[in-house]
């Protein structure tokens, strides 16, 4: 099989696709006309930029560009699951935590993966590592975000039922048992639903990825299993993490529960 | 020697407010100590600290002669019963709330004795079953009271245990108290209850501006 290449002309014939999304809207008085407009721009505008830095990373692979990219996911998955977490320590105390759980969570099921199951020619080989530990990492900073939303957020509104354990003698991993629980039940849910439904409802995109691009579908599904097996496993890992970070943060050294200033998160 | 507890210079500000200004309590064992004060005036915050629940900004709490933060959080708490005004209720039946405290300390308490409990805290046995959290305000309280007994506390600290009970159930929990600093515990009430007020007797303070009293203090107009 061969691969079947777009050039740009082609791609332009693809706007009409949106051009018919627009003319939808304004029909229909939608108004969302400019978003689409924009979005259409600015979808072509971020990827271009991420395609033209992954050909320089791949023109040049070494190791510090390819891990300078997957340093860079780290990071921001780590700010953006600190963000718009309203009844937390704020957005910089949590950021550390974050980007730590993404990044710890992160090696634990990336390192395994390509040392025994996914090995690469080369161990910096950027068309793998890269695409997979994005994959990987933009799941851990879900499980992250959703665990630190939830634990601070029920803890905050079930206060008087936290102390009241404590009064009774609770440790503070008791006092917020039921809280973390349905936090880590939360953040692994979505996962697991796209284990239990996957290939039934639509192929993931990874292995559609593949099999557009000329690999067996057989080899493609085993890929697309490595993956859906790392991505409940780094949500596990990132979402236990943060729950154990969250639980330490909103205790004091003296184990009595800390009130923070109620944040607006829009 | 009969469990007492004592703090010394207690300061706390929230918000701006002074709401502790250098006070000084000592509770002594078998006494029970009645406060009263301004609302919002730093009454539940003063039991707050005293129940481990809450850091001063200055001062020092001692239970038994010992400062608590030389002790165990947890285990500080276990001694000092902090029965809150409007007390949570847990997930579960009332029988499942009074065995909270044991299960946590890793302990089975019989059925037949958080039973006797509830009994003590003015509740009819026929609540054990009961969901906890469809309860009324005045039988959470008293779950709340089971609650803590079930741990034997040396010390003890309510908020308003009377306002949302009617005047029989307000006098079984007066009796209650009486019968538990007859046994030696030191009990500190914060009422406003005229009635559990002369039914409790012992001492009365009052705290205003920050500070704990005898007599009640003026206010400046």
């Amino acid at each position: 099989m061969s691969y079947v290449s777009v050039s740009l002309p082609q791609l332009l014939l693809s706007l009409g696709l949106m051009a018919l999304a627009i003319a939808i809207s304004s029909r229909n008085h939608l108004g969302l006309e400019k978003d689409l407009a924009v979005g259409t721009l600015r979808a072509a505008v971020q990827l271009f930029a991420v395609g033209l830095l992954l050909t320089i990373v791949f023109r040049n692979e070494h190791p510090a560009s390819v891990f300078g990219v997957i340093a860079v996911m780290v990071v921001v998955g780590g700010w953006t699951a600190a963000r718009r977490i309203a009844h937390g320590p704020g957005t910089g105390v949590l950021f550390r935590y974050a980007t730590l759980a993404v990044l710890v969570s992160g090696v634990v099921v990336l390192v395994p993966v390509f040392a025994f199951v996914i090995r690469p020619p080369r161990w910096y080989e950027a068309r793998l590592l890269i695409p997979i530990s994005g994959m990987i990492l933009s799941n851990a900073m879900n499980g992250v975000a959703l665990v630190f939303e939830r634990v601070f957020a029920s803890v905050h509104d079930d206060a008087p039922a936290v102390e009241q354990l404590l009064s009774l003698g609770a440790t503070p991993r008791q006092a917020v048992e039921r809280h973390v629980r349905a936090a880590m039940n939360a953040a692994l849910r979505p996962t697991i639903n796209g284990l239990l439904t996957v290939g039934l409802v639509a192929l993931p995109g990874m292995m559609t990825g593949q099999i557009v691009s000329g690999t067996a579908p057989d080899q493609a599904v085993r890929y697309q299993l490595v993956i859906m097996y790392q991505l409940v496993s780094v949500a596990a890992v990132a979402g236990a993490l943060a729950a154990s970070f969250a639980r330490g943060l909103s205790f004091n050294d003296r184990e009595q529960l800390r009130t923070f200033a109620d944040r607006r998160v829009g | 020697m009969p469990a007492l507890l004592e703090a010394h210079g207690l300061r706390k500000t929230y918000e701006g407010r002074v709401l502790l200004d250098d006070a000084d309590l000592r509770l002594e064992g078998g006494v029970i100590t009645t406060l009263s004060g301004p609302s919002g005036g730093g009454k539940t915050t003063l039991l707050r600290i005293l129940g481990q629940l809450s850091e001063a900004d200055a001062g020092q709490v001692l239970l038994d002669g010992v400062d608590v933060r030389t002790l165990m959080p947890r285990d500080a708490r276990r001694r000092i019963a902090l029965v809150p005004q409007a007390p949570a209720m847990f997930p579960g039946t009332v029988l499942d709330n009074v065995r909270t405290g044991p299960r946590l300390a890793g302990r089975d308490l019989p059925e037949s004795t958080a039973r006797e409990l509830i009994v003590r805290a003015g509740l009819d046995a026929q609540f054990l079953g009961q969901d906890a959290r469809a309860l009324s305000g005045g039988e959470k309280l008293r779950v709340a009271v089971a609650r803590a007994l079930a741990l034997h506390p040396e010390v003890w600290l309510l908020d308003e245990p009377t306002a949302a009970l009617d005047a029989e159930r307000a006098d079984i929990l007066v009796r209650l108290l009486r019968e538990l600093a007859r046994d030696g515990a030191p009990i500190l009430v914060v009422t406003h209850d005229a009635r559990a007020l002369g039914q409790l007797g012992g001492r009365h303070l009052e705290l205003s501006s920050g500070r704990l009293g005898a007599e009640p203090v003026a206010r400046p107009a």
